[in-house]
């Protein structure tokens, strides 16, 4: 059994394709346009929810002013690298 | 592949392409470096995610369907013809895989298209998708700051694997209808990269606004500057770098131009390089003219900047883009004076259009690329005209209006308006940028926030580990 058209290396000069699954090409495109749609759709509704709790916590800080505020004050005091 | 000398020249060829690919991906190095230095601190990682993921998204899209397009619409389709059959890009042939030549399986193939593309397929392919990034990763740095990473990857897949790939066909292929019908002349892309891809940000700036903070309330412009000018200096010297391989992938390294592929001219042999277009060149011929409307261009950027770092550099691109559609032809010290041109005006115009329209170009990129492109295009009209566009009877001399018509397709027809429809669809459904709270305190306000907690938490740890040995 083989998943090729490769038998053997002896007539090299007379193959084409030598990838595995030959003739299942039409299948692979498919598959692979699926891949890439859902890519988008599964990363555009992580990237929603990801800003809808990112402007949730901002809120919950007490909004924008107030994180950057935090932030400077919190490099001022550079708590973080020490 | 049975004889030395044919194995030699087909291996030299693919090999040759390979490299130019190598070269290729510094371009994209550089463009990570320069968007990364350009923005702001708590935008480094979105910034940096964005350019990187527009790689395997345009990659798989090139291959689904943007190298077939390059073949398949040489005629429009339907300006001057139909549809070409191209078997051996579609995703599904034979040829797009693993291949040593022999006789196809596909009944759409024939023998002569195996021998041909099976070495050659991947590796052409991969110089056009190499290019493509390119296109897309000129946009992504315009726009840094606010568009949602989701909206810019649709984006970056229209310009990468769609339009750009449609101007190439027409206009950067030896029998697309431009060069046919126009005349058109863009040896090394000024157009077909860099006037498209300006185009298109600028269509996309326009739907997407400013940054918060880069207009006074009285409408004059503050400069953003970059986060770290080193980091995009650096980035615009390896952008240079790639480049090289970008020039020498727009070439056919070595064809018999009296050969049977060719002219077909009986009794007589020529082997040389040609570009795109299958007009004799010579890699000597572009290295002088490289360096000499780099060069140009820095000098003039650096006098009109006042020896700013950024647009020295940025101007040393205007320069090389700006010379590069005859730069298969001109006279090194054209290339020197016309890429000096390019610098000057990518400079202008930047500042005069954010003035005036209020587009805030986060890295001057419709500058740069959009307006020196169109630049280039326009003097290779002039510079060049009355050559012959191509080897093959039949087709229209290079001249200022073929090349101006041209231009105009390039940044408006397939660069401007394709963006600013995409743009405004993505715009009406609230998916081109990002909330004003989260663009106020920065992209990575999240992974900023866990590093600084886990920062926090492992000097902790230090300091009680510290005290308890003390």
């Amino acid at each position: 059994m083989s998943t090729g058209l490769v038998d053997n290396w002896l007539n090299i000069d007379t193959f084409g394709p030598i990838y595995p699954f030959v003739g299942t090409e039409m299948l692979l495109t498919i598959a692979g346009f699926a891949f890439w749609i859902g890519w988008h759709i599964w990363q555009l509704k992580k990237e929603s929810a990801e800003f809808k709790e990112d402007i949730e916590n901002i809120n919950k800080q007490g909004g924008p002013g107030k994180v950057l505020d935090d932030e400077a004050t919190r490099e001022m005091k550079d708590t973080v690298g020490r | 592949m049975d004889n030395e000398l044919t194995a030699l020249g087909i291996i030299f060829t693919e090999f040759y392409y390979w490299v130019t690919v190598v070269f290729m991906f510094l371009i994209h190095v550089g463009f990570c470096m320069y968007e990364v230095g350009a923005s702001r601190y708590k935008n480094h990682t979105h910034t940096l995610m964005k350019n990187t993921m527009l790689i395997p998204l345009v990659t798989i899209t090139f291959f689904f369907f943007g190298w077939w397009i390059y073949f398949a619409f040489v005629n429009g389709p339907w300006i001057i013809g139909d549809l070409v059959a191209a078997p051996f890009a579609t995703p599904w042939s034979e040829l797009m895989g693993t291949h040593m030549g022999g006789a196809p399986i596909q009944d759409t193939l024939t023998s002569d298209d195996t021998a041909f593309w099976a070495r050659i397929n991947g590796v052409f392919w991969a110089a056009f998708l190499l290019f493509s990034w390119t296109a897309a990763s000129i946009v992504s740095g315009a726009v840094i700051e606010r568009i949602r990473p989701s909206a810019f990857w649709i984006l970056a897949v229209v310009i990468g694997s769609f339009t750009w790939i449609i101007d190439a066909s027409w206009g950067w292929s030896w029998n697309g209808w431009m060069v046919q019908k126009l005349g058109y002349h863009d040896a090394y892309a000024s157009g077909v990269i860099h006037a498209i891809a300006g185009g298109f940000a600028l269509g996309v700036l326009l739907v997407l606004g400013p940054r918060i903070g880069k207009f006074r309330a009285d409408g004059t412009p503050r400069n953003i500057n970059p986060h770290n000018p080193w980091l995009v200096t650096i980035g615009l010297f390896l952008i240079y770098t790639g480049f090289w391989g970008f020039y020498v992938a727009c070439n056919i390294p070595i064809i018999d131009v009296y050969g049977p592929a060719m002219l077909d001219v009986a009794g007589k042999t020529f082997f040389s390089a040609t570009n795109i277009y299958l007009q004799p060149t010579t890699l000597s011929a572009i290295t002088f003219n490289f360096l000499m409307s780099l060069s140009g261009g820095l000098m003039v950027a650096y006098i009109v900047s006042n020896g700013d770092a950024f647009w020295t550099y940025s101007g040393g691109l205007a320069g090389v883009i700006g010379a590069s559609s005859g730069n298969d032809l001109y006279h090194p010290i054209q290339a020197m004076l016309i890429g000096g041109g390019g610098a000057f005006l990518a400079y202008k115009m930047h500042y005069w259009v954010e003035a005036k329209f209020k587009i805030d170009d986060a890295v001057g990129a419709v500058a740069v690329h959009g307006y020196a492109g169109f630049y280039g295009v326009v003097m290779a009209g002039f510079m060049l005209w009355g050559y012959p566009s191509s080897p093959f009877e039949g087709y229209a001399t290079i001249s200022p209006w073929g090349n101006f018509i041209g231009a105009l397709i390039m940044f408006f027809v397939l660069g401007f308006f394709p963006a600013l429809i995409v743009s405004k669809i993505l715009h009406s459904f609230g998916m081109l940028r990002i909330p004003r709270e989260i663009e106020m305190v920065g992209l990575d306000i999240n992974h900023e926030s866990i590093r600084a907690m886990e920062a926090e938490e492992v000097a902790l740890a230090i300091r009680a580990e510290a005290n308890g040995s003390a």
